[in-house]
């Protein structure tokens, strides 16, 4: 069974660079309505545990939603005042499209970050900067190692007698020690792995990465549904229209924005498109065999 | 950027980007799209940014063991983010920076942050983080000669360093909620992000000050016997 964010890693950042950057670029209610209910399912995808990996979404989304017609005065439908400040009708609805777009782009950049493992980013950099590459998979290589060694030196200092943790200024001194030896270890060995590198040639080539994804038909599909189904999009939202204040006035129903509106919906869905396909056809060669 | 094969391409890219594709995204944003999304418009800036300085760091040939201790010091930073409360993470940029020069100190402050957030959580404000750490380290390395000289002046340095980084990020908190940069929203943010601005060059401060001598002498070593 091969899951959405199991392609090639190309194919998944544009998936969801198409998808968050329309969010983020749009004020459009019907959009923005597409996108939270896309995004959410999405997610609930990935994060197991019912509703509470979606309580910090719904508390943000109600304080977003507040903070709007509190600060913004501006409409001409007032609801009620507060404080002598006329709180507006406008000013309210504008501050849960807000919200909507914030908490919605939050789920998809959510479930990128969930998608895009550290291996998933140093194969994209790769690609981009050789350079930058190795170092980003040094660091992440180090943040480890040096857990590792902390706990090793701490353990030697102990068997040495020189690490108190029951008085709090020794246990101060005892951690800036051992951290002490720490960086000059790393620093010392590190200059060891660079002399090593260089001795392996290091700079002669393309460089390669440890996981190999391969490029295959379905990544470019997904690719050019992606980039396809976006333009789709952007096209139709530049033909619909919406003016928040004084009063609202919206132009969202021209037919090339339904078409846009269709075409960014499919656009949402599809990683669960995908995913239910493969569910279904993977209980399917079950009952086969 | 190997993955443009032909150097006249990338020679044209790299003066193309500063001087063709920002002005023009700029314009085009000013002009073609009713509704000024200026959020859309930073966040693209931000990212050529960043592209254009890995792209200057790519072309540069920094040596391997030079390499390393910024990969060292990146580490050191990510592991650094997550002490509560305070991070050291401006003043780790800012030794890589004064020891091993400006491109070190941009590299350990934008990675970190990367690295970082793959903890943290990735967002539309890595780029933004990641360019705020990044000058932060940058510009220590410019003026590393006068901070490596005077306590104060890096005292200094820390404190402008945490309120600048706070105001950067303020800005792109009323953008992402607002569209455009209202100046009664940015005072709001400023104002309630005012114990974040302290506890920043507070934290810049102590950990400067703390890391000084201890970092600057092994790594002074270190350049001292390897010749790095």
């Amino acid at each position: 069974m091969r899951e959405f964010t199991d392609g090639n890693p190309i194919a998944v950042a544009v998936y969801y660079l198409c998808v968050t950057v329309i969010t983020m670029f749009t004020m459009n209610p019907i959009v923005i309505l597409i996108s939270l209910v896309a995004s959410a399912v999405n997610y609930a995808l990935y994060a197991k545990g019912g509703i509470r990996p979606h309580l910090f979404s719904i508390a943000l989304f109600l304080i977003l939603a507040v903070i709007n017609p509190l600060i913004n005065h501006n409409g001409m439908t007032v609801l009620f005042y507060l404080n002598e400040r006329p709180i507006t009708m406008e000013a309210a609805l504008y501050g849960i499209t807000a919200a909507g777009m914030t908490v919605a782009a939050l789920y998809w950049l959510r479930a990128f970050g969930k998608a895009m493992t550290a291996d998933k980013l140093l194969y994209l950099f790769g690609r981009l900067s050789p350079k930058i590459s190795l170092i980003l998979s040094m660091a992440i290589r180090y943040v480890e190692l040096m857990r590792n060694r902390w706990r090793k030196i701490q353990t030697a200092q102990k068997a040495l007698g020189l690490y108190d943790d029951g008085n709090l200024i020794d246990a101060m001194r005892g951690r800036a020690r051992v951290l002490s030896i720490l960086i000059s270890w790393v620093l010392e060995n590190g200059i060891i792995t660079a002399e090593s590198m260089e001795a392996r040639g290091y700079g002669s080539g393309r460089r390669s990465s440890f996981r190999l994804f391969r490029f295959r038909g379905r990544d470019l599909l997904i690719i050019a549904v992606s980039i396809a189904l976006a333009t789709v999009g952007i096209v139709g939202l530049s033909y619909a229209s919406i003016d928040w204040y004084p009063a609202i006035k919206t132009n969202l129903d021209a037919p090339i924005s339904i078409i846009g509106y269709i075409g960014f919906g499919i656009l949402a869905i599809l990683p669960t498109i995908i995913n239910t396909k493969e569910a279904i056809r993977w209980r399917y060669l079950i009952s086969e065999s | 950027m190997t993955v443009i094969g032909n150097e006249k391409v990338r020679k044209a890219l790299r003066y193309a980007i500063p001087f063709g594709l920002i002005p023009a995204t700029v314009a085009l944003s000013a002009t073609a799209f009713g509704e000024k999304r200026y959020l859309i418009l930073s966040l693209g800036i931000a990212v050529m940014a960043i592209m254009l300085f890995m792209a200057g760091i790519e072309k540069k040939n920094i040596g391997s063991r030079r390499m390393v201790m910024v990969a060292v010091m990146t580490a050191l930073a990510v592991i650094g983010r997550f002490i509560p409360l305070f991070k050291p993470i401006t003043a780790l940029c800012v030794m890589a920076a004064m020891y091993l020069g400006a491109e070190a100190g941009f590299l350990c402050g934008a990675l970190s942050v990367l690295i970082s957030n793959i903890y943290f959580g990735q967002g539309p404000w890595t780029p933004f983080q990641m360019l705020g750490f990044g000058l932060i380290g940058l510009f220590a390395g410019y003026l590393s000669k006068p901070l490596l000289k005077s306590r104060v002046l890096l005292v200094g340095y820390g404190v402008i360093a945490g309120i600048a980084y706070s105001m950067m990020m303020d800005v792109w908190t009323v953008l992402w909620y607002n569209g455009s940069l209202d100046g009664s929203l940015y005072l709001t943010a400023i104002v309630s992000a005012l114990p974040y601005t302290v506890l920043y060059a507070v934290s810049n401060v102590g950990f400067l000050l703390l890391l000084r001598k201890p970092m600057g002498e092994k790594l002074g070593r270190i350049k001292l016997k390897y010749g790095v």
